[in-house]
């Protein structure tokens, strides 16, 4: 696991998130999808920490959201998708794309609880839509994503 | 251990002071401004403006409203300029001049028979001044008000009107009676029915006429009930007030 190469790669989803992306209203949560994009290819352990690494990216960036909720929703259902990787391989196109939706649904719900928001139709919407984007999105950009980090996606691994 | 020391760390986050905590989020952006603020300027170079094509959208629809006013005021003046152009040709009058104001309030309801008019041009406007309705007189200027550019008319039909006519060749005096209606009585000729009465100048009230103007006709003719010698008639005016818009004062003489 090249953790620097990782590091930047997150940087780098986090500018974006917050930089060109925050321009538009509806858009994919490029954090998400890098929280479902390590926890299917990093073994367990690295798994856990890169979703609660990028959690605190998402926290950082989160505003008017505070510190905390997505480090927790990003880390539990980070660490719940990677125990799951270890039973069911989560590899072809169309099941990460399943992947990423219900861990945006299931992600942007905690967090807003934790937030301390009420569950309304607006959050609802909202959540749905993101997921729905980065579901579209996301598996597109696993391939640019492993290569960079020096993965091979090719064929199941043992970890 | 690795989730439950995070989950701690994310804990003490999520319950630290968000004061505290915000700084985190301050202190990021504040390092990495640079690369966000190239980030916004893509987005908006890439993004088409649709509030710019919204505000042509409503400046066009504020320009289309215009001109529909426009048009419909252009409308409006028209027919007030055909309507004096009537006049004028119809009563040929030496020192009259006619002001038309639009009928803003009528009140046909029992005795009480008046309308409230809104005429721009107030002056020369005073009590007694004949109201012409579809060219005939439908009644006099009762109250002026130049503050609001508007003046009470009392119709002809009113109970406390009176105005002098001519009938058949009789000059004598016409009251209203209420319910759109007026009375002559005490007439010392039998009058037939469908017969025009004609309102003459009433130099007592300011009623100034340069030729007698139609007001009436007589739809009833029946022999007084105290002397059967005379003859008391109801008269019904010809202009149909209830469906009136706008009227026209005779000023004549009127100031310069």
């Amino acid at each position: 696991m090249r953790w620097f190469r990782f590091a930047a790669l997150i940087l780098t989803v986090t500018i974006l998130q917050k930089g060109v992306l925050a321009r538009w209203d509806n858009k994919p949560d490029l954090l998400l999808i890098a929280l479902v994009f390590s926890a299917t290819y990093l073994n367990t352990s690295d798994a856990i920490i890169s979703s609660f690494i990028i959690g605190f990216a998402a926290d950082l960036v989160g505003s008017p959201i505070p510190m905390g909720p997505h480090m927790i929703s990003f880390g539990v259902f980070g660490t719940l998708l990677a125990y799951l990787n270890r039973v069911i391989a989560i590899r072809r196109l169309p099941y990460q794309a399943l992947a990423i939706f219900v861990m945006g649904i299931l992600a942007g719900v905690l967090t807003h609880v934790l937030a301390g928001e009420s569950l309304s139709r607006s959050m609802f919407a909202v959540v749905l839509v993101t997921s729905l984007y980065s579901g579209f999105v996301g598996p597109f950009l696993v391939a640019p994503s492993a290569w960079w980090i020096g993965i091979r996606t090719g064929r199941l691994r043992r970890r | 251990m690795l989730f439950t020391w995070f989950m701690l760390t994310g804990l003490i986050l999520l319950f630290a002071p968000h004061d505290f905590t915000g700084k985190f989020q301050l202190a990021f952006v504040h390092i990495f401004r640079w690369p966000l603020s190239i980030g916004g300027n893509v987005a908006l170079t890439a993004r088409t403006p649709p509030s710019v094509e919204g505000a042509k959208q409503r400046s066009e629809a504020q320009y289309r409203n215009y001109v529909e006013n426009l048009k419909q005021t252009l409308d409006e003046q028209t027919r007030k300029l055909e309507k004096l152009s009537g006049l004028y040709n119809t009563f040929v009058w030496e020192g009259a001049d006619f002001a038309l104001a639009d009928v803003i309030i009528k009140t046909i309801d029992g005795s009480r028979n008046e309308m409230t008019i809104n005429c721009r041009k107030t002056d020369g406007l005073m009590k007694g001044q004949y109201v012409l309705g579809d060219e005939s007189v439908i009644g006099t200027i009762s109250e002026v008000f130049p503050q609001i550019a508007k003046a009470d008319v009392k119709l002809v039909t009113d109970s406390t009107s009176w105005i002098p006519v001519e009938v058949a060749g009789i000059k004598t005096i016409m009251t209203g009676s209420g319910n759109n209606a007026a009375k002559i009585v005490a007439l010392k000729k039998e009058v037939k029915v469908e017969e025009k009465v004609f309102a003459l100048k009433n130099l007592k009230e300011g009623g100034f006429l340069d030729a007698p103007i139609i007001v009436g006709k007589v739809v009833r003719c029946e022999r007084n009930t105290q002397m059967a010698s005379v003859w008391d008639l109801t008269v019904a005016p010809v202009c149909d007030i209830k469906s009136l818009e706008d009227v026209a004062v005779i000023i004549i003489n009127p100031p310069k």
